[in-house]
Order: C-alpha cells, then structure tokens, then sequence
C-alpha cells in the first residue's frame, strides 16, 4: 500500500487502521528514546565533569601513540632510588598474579637491593575486577599517609578476604585501622579527585605502552615478555644491572 | 491543559531526572569508584553495603528501569494512551515500597544517608503522589 494514499484514508477515513495505530504508538516510543539518550548524556555529562579528568579510553583516543613506549619512572618506588636499572611494574591488587608477583620482586629486590628500583603503577581491570579500582584507591589513600607500601602488602596477602565481596570497602577501612592511619582522613582521601586523576594517568600510561595483562613488567623502559620462570625473570635482571654498570 | 496531561508531563520530568540520577549512580559503579558525595555524605557507605546489590545486580540498575518504564507509560498517557498510567500504578506503589525499605535500610541498618538515593526516594514519593492525584482525578478505576 502507498504511504501517502494510506495517510490520506487514515486522515479522511472513520475507521482506525493498524498503521495509524503502529504511528501513534511511534510517537510515544520516540520521544521516550530522546528521553533515553537525554538522561544518558546528561549524567555521562556529570561524571565527566564530578570525576577523573577522562575515562582511559576516551582519553587514550586523544594521545599521539608514540613510537615506541615510553615508560616513566615515576610512581611508589622502593630499592635504590638513584639505581640505573628500573623495573616498572603495572599490577593490580584484584589479580592473584600480582599478589603471587611480589613475592618475586621482593626476592630481586633483596639481591639487588643496590642496583634495582622497583616502581608500581596502578593498573586496576575494572572489567574483570570489581574492586580492583577501590582497592587501588584504598593503597593511595594509604600513601597519602605514607603507608602506601604497608598497604600494598595487606591488600595482596589478605586479597581473599575482599576480592569477592560487596562491601569491600569495610575491609579496606579495617586495613586502615589496623595499619593506625587516620581512617577517616584514609575515607576522604580515598574519594579524593586527585587520586583517581593519578590511578587514570597510571592506566593510560599502561594503555600506550601496550600493557594487556597485569602484572607487567618493563625493564628500563621495555617490557618483559614470555619470561618462562622466575630464575628467568632474576636472570634478566642480573643481565640488565650489568650492562647499566 | 487538562490534568492528566499535566500530570503525565510531571511523571515524565521526574522519571527524566530519575533516569539521570540512577544512570549517574550506575556509571559510576560500573568504573568501581566511590562516589562523591554532597550533602548526606555516605554514599560511599550506602552504595558499598550488601545491600546496595539485589541478585547481584547494583539497585541503581533496578532505579533506572523503573524510571524508564514510568516516563514511558506517562509519554503514551499522554499521546492518548491513558491507561498507561493506570496500568503503572501498581509498579509505582511497588517501587515507593522498596524505596521506604531502602530508606529504613540507611536510617537503621547503614546509619548513612546517600544523596542520590535520597533524591530517588523523593521523585518516586512524588511520582506516587501524581499518581494518586491522577486516580483521584479520573475516579477510581474498574476492579
């Protein structure tokens, strides 16, 4: 039937048609659609505004990729500060390799001590783990009162206690009490825009350089890939340090 | 204009804001950060509590379908639908019961009040209101 003919004995006819009624029914869903999309921007709107400068996907859609990764060495360090062999790790306190991962660092670092710095930049999966991001939140907070490293060793040795629950941030707080921060400032910071501008700039930092899985390593500035066991791991590591003296 | 076409404009303004609200919130949990919080000041309290989840799924996903299936029976009220209206009462008075839930849940259990469940609260308590002016408007429907 011609749209127009039909519009035309709808308009004129006295009977209802199912087109006129599938047209009155457009109206409606129509405008419930612009209300949709309406409520979706405005509150995309206020989230970008209230929260982290930008998402890192949106954020990374605006940064040249560079050539090759560029890996700062900035971040919670521990080892030789002015050591020239740098090993940057992207982890995340929801991921049971990470957790498994310091007991390794802690091993290099012990035989190393003089010659290694160890960075750690925040990489929470937030996809995979949903307190990752405020477990990420809870060690920053806990750095604001210097007790960032202290954290870290709570959050991955007692991961099981709080990796699965709902209210995960009851125990991040008790981890804070037992620590003897002050937990209400450890609250606040928590919440704290600044805090999560870093953990985002952390995130895109990991994002350019190609990180996939947590955690990664790079070794002064280059990744460490299929690195077959932890002799491996020590070994690059040895081998890095000599060629830096 | 005539008062269920004032009234279903209302419904559809305050379920707009009520989708804004719980999209905010769902957002914004669906990142994992805490949310900032104004004048109650335990949101983060409030939406890390077991009960901020039903089934597993955030309550403020819950929120934001209720909304959108209320500003859709308002919009089809008004396009000459009416029983649209009617026929979303009961998920109204629902809502306006698992929002007092909610609230005795922040009073007593949580022991904090949480902005943006307390702005949802009063646009489902004004929904119902319209919804009851509505009732009275049209006299009491067929049982």
């Amino acid at each position: 039937m011609n749209r127009s003919s039909d519009a035309k004995s709808s308009s004129t006819g006295k009977t209802k048609r199912p087109e006129s009624a599938s047209r009155s029914l457009a109206k409606p869903l129509t405008a419930l659609a612009v209300l949709v999309v309406a409520a979706g921007a405005v509150a995309m709107f206020l989230v970008k505004r209230n929260g982290p400068e930008s998402s890192p996907v949106a954020a990374s859609s605006n940064v040249a990729m560079p050539d090759k990764p560029v890996i700062t060495t900035e971040g919670w360090s521990k080892g030789n500060p002015s050591a020239k062999t740098v090993l940057v790790e992207f982890g995340d306190f929801q991921c049971p390799s990470c957790a498994a991962a310091r007991l390794k660092v802690d091993n290099v670092l012990k035989k190393f001590e003089k010659d290694l710095k160890v960075v750690f930049k925040q990489y929470p999966m937030q996809q995979i783990h949903r307190n990752a991001m405020m477990a990420a939140q809870a060690a920053e907070a806990a750095g604001k009162q210097f007790k960032f490293w202290e954290m870290y060793e709570v959050l991955f040795a007692r991961q099981n206690e709080w990796v699965n629950v709902p209210d995960a941030l009851t125990f991040f707080l008790k981890y804070a009490a037992e620590l003897q921060l002050d937990v209400e400032k450890f609250r606040q910071d928590m919440l704290d825009g600044e805090i999560r501008n870093k953990i985002f700039r952390d995130l895109l930092e990991g994002q350019v350089a190609q990180v996939r899985s947590v955690p990664s390593f790079f070794l002064n500035g280059r990744m460490m890939q299929s690195v077959k066991n932890d002799a491996e791991f020590e070994e690059l590591i040895a081998q890095a340090i000599r060629t830096a003296q | 204009m005539r008062t269920t076409t004032w009234i279903s404009v209302s419904i559809a303004a305050l379920a707009f804001v009520g989708m804004v609200d719980a999209s905010y919130v769902a957002i914004y949990a669906s990142q994992g950060f805490l949310l900032p919080c104004g004048i109650a000041g335990g949101c983060d309290q409030v939406l890390n509590s077991p009960y901020a989840r039903v089934l597993g799924i955030p309550v403020a996903w819950f929120g934001l379908a209720f909304y959108l299936t209320t500003a859709g029976c308002a919009l089809f009220a008004l396009s000459g639908f009416e029983q649209a209206l009617r026929l979303s009462f009961p998920l109204v008075s629902l809502a306006l019961g698992f929002t007092l839930y909610l609230f005795y849940l922040q009073a007593r259990v949580i022991q904090a009040f949480c902005d943006y469940c307390l702005l949802s609260a009063l646009l489902v308590t004004l929904i119902f209101v319209l919804h009851l002016w509505s009732r009275r408007h049209q006299g009491q429907p067929e049982t």
